[in-house]
């Protein structure tokens, strides 16, 4: 198998932007990664774009689009769309053109301006589209789901309303420290609980916002390009993974699910994390810093164990220990996670692998990870899709 | 034919989900003969890998069950979900029935502050709004059995 690195990274800041299009956002992007990698427009020999769901039909041909932008040359240009592990699956085609030999460098690129407020149904057609059932005949916005269960977490658990706050406490002292967030004020635990609850036991704090934000990043295996980058980083494995049968999750936009579990909660998190480390050859233990799925409290939590880092029930205790902070034993979120920057479904994916890299190479300053060698990025999305990456120095 | 003697009191937001022609709410569901596995709604196949997929037969669920979850949403639900009114803050539970399926759906109490997991609920149907005829759109909804 060849080696294949990231030579260059690229955003462009997360917020709201409703005047700015998704190709004048995905070009900065673009353009910063091309700078950070000193690669040049001609020798990007392919395009694996995120489908942007809400940019019509030049949303759903991002990757034409934003072609154009600095030229075309006549590359594959492909564009694929796995939710919120979109940039997962661009990512993992970018890395896979290049591992079969078809091309040495290449583009991975997300998208997303969100509309305004909660996310909802696309389609009227309730057979095909359960998506239409939850919002018409339940009124089930996307927390919702996550408050379900974290009420189950809680029950089975004892997770505290005090530990849901601290996640955020903890996100936001690194969001502060993020030039690229959308959110940089810092929370005391008091002032988190004291936050409007929104979908009980979840509070406003706890779950995160819609963005707007664009990621792109540069995978070579050219020797050329590897050594003329600024500390490239190694793809150990990037993979994706759905869920399996008797997944008692209550999956976004579902009305129902087994009663007895016969697979893990987050199966579709299960088989693509379980799929890294093999790939990678090492486990959880060897991990230095983790870039997960925060959309809630909840998730933080669900995550850790999910992706093997602690048993059933012991998040709450890592978390109250320190052992999740930049310096403990593993640093989860030091990006800010979503907490800090909101989803931008498209984008966010390869926001985290870009987070990731930048701990791998030093370029973190005041929330830079001590003596970072080994980072994952784990996402999630809607109807049992996921996506994790394991990068190396 | 006269219009209004036809005219049916309630009529589902969307058909094929529920049954309220007898004395009790029955969730449709739909039960594979091959592998066992219930689905919900019933035109959703959710079967087990390497499963023939034969024998698939419509089920009405128990009218009753345990809270498995559930959760209060304070912010009113946007379009398209419609009731005649604002109802937040309105209860969503998820409903563990006998059959083996857990299912989610508006819960109807006065007092959400006293649901507790493991609850025994039944079925309802909530009239969510009055349409131009005059009839009640309704939905299926959970509520304690006292």
């Amino acid at each position: 198998m060849r080696e294949i690195s990231i030579v260059g990274v690229g955003l462009h800041p997360w917020g709201k932007f409703k005047d700015k299009t998704f190709i004048e956002i995905g070009t900065v992007a673009i353009a910063n990664a091309l700078k950070d990698a000193g690669v040049e427009w001609k020798d990007v020999q392919a395009i694996f774009s995120g489908i942007y769901i809400y940019g019509g039909n030049a949303g759903h041909i991002s990757g034409q689009y934003l072609e154009s932008v600095f030229g075309e040359t006549g590359i594959p240009v492909v564009n694929v769309y796995n939710a919120c592990a979109t940039g997962s699956a661009a990512l993992r085609m970018a890395y896979n053109s290049i591992a079969a030999g078809e091309v040495d460098t290449a583009l991975a690129v997300g998208v997303d301006i969100s509309p305004e407020g909660f996310l909802s149904a696309k389609s009227d057609n309730p057979r095909q589209d359960r998506d239409v059932l939850r919002w018409r005949m339940a009124g089930m916005p996307n927390p919702v789901y996550w408050a379900l269960e974290c009420r189950k977490r809680m029950a089975r658990y004892g997770t505290s309303d005090e530990d849901l706050a601290r996640v955020k406490v903890v996100l936001s002292q690194y969001g502060a420290k993020n030039p690229n967030a959308r959110y940089k004020k810092t929370y005391t635990l008091e002032e988190v609980m004291n936050s409007l609850m929104v979908c009980d036991p979840l509070r406003l704090l706890e779950v995160c916002a819609t963005s707007d934000g664009a990621a792109a990043v540069i995978l070579s295996a050219s020797p050329g390009a590897v050594k003329k980058a600024d500390r490239p980083v190694k793809i150990a494995a990037t993979t994706m993974g759905s869920a399996l049968y008797g997944d008692p999750t209550l999956r976004i936009s579902a009305l129902s699910a087994p009663a007895a579990a016969e697979a893990p909660l987050l199966s579709e998190s299960y088989s693509a994390s379980r799929q890294a480390y093999k790939k990678a050859g090492i486990g959880p233990e060897d991990i230095d810093v983790l870039e997960l799925p925060d959309n809630s409290s909840w998730h933080y939590l669900q995550y850790l164990e999910t992706c093997g880092f602690c048993g059933e029930g012991e998040a709450e205790k890592m978390l109250r220990d320190g052992q999740t902070q930049i310096g403990g034993r593993l640093a989860v979120c030091p990006s800010g996670g979503f907490s800090s920057f909101g989803e931008a479904i498209g984008a966010q994916a390869i926001w985290q692998v870009v987070e990731a890299s930048n701990q791998l190479r030093g370029r973190c300053g005041e929330r830079q990870v001590p003596d970072a060698k080994v980072a994952m990025a784990q996402t999630y999305g809607l109807m049992g899709n996921s996506g994790t990456t394991i990068l190396k120095v | 034919m006269e219009k209004t003697q036809t005219q049916k009191a309630r009529v589902p937001a969307l058909p094929d989900l529920f049954d309220f022609s007898g004395d009790s709410v029955r969730i449709r569901s739909a039960r594979c003969g091959s592998c066992g596995t219930y689905f919900f709604p019933e035109y959703h196949a959710q079967h087990r890998s390497g499963c023939s997929r034969e024998g698939v037969e419509p089920v009405l669920l128990s009218n009753s069950g345990k809270l498995a979850s559930y959760t209060i949403e304070h912010y009113m639900c946007p379009p398209p979900f419609k009731t005649a009114e604002n109802i937040s803050p309105y209860g969503i539970g998820l409903v563990e029935f006998p059959e083996g399926i857990q299912v989610a759906g508006l819960i109807m109490e006065s007092d959400l502050d006293a649901l507790q997991i493991g609850q025994e609920v039944e079925t309802i149907t909530y009239a969510l709004y009055r349409n131009e005829e005059g009839q009640d759109v309704v939905t299926w909804a959970f509520r304690v059995l006292k």
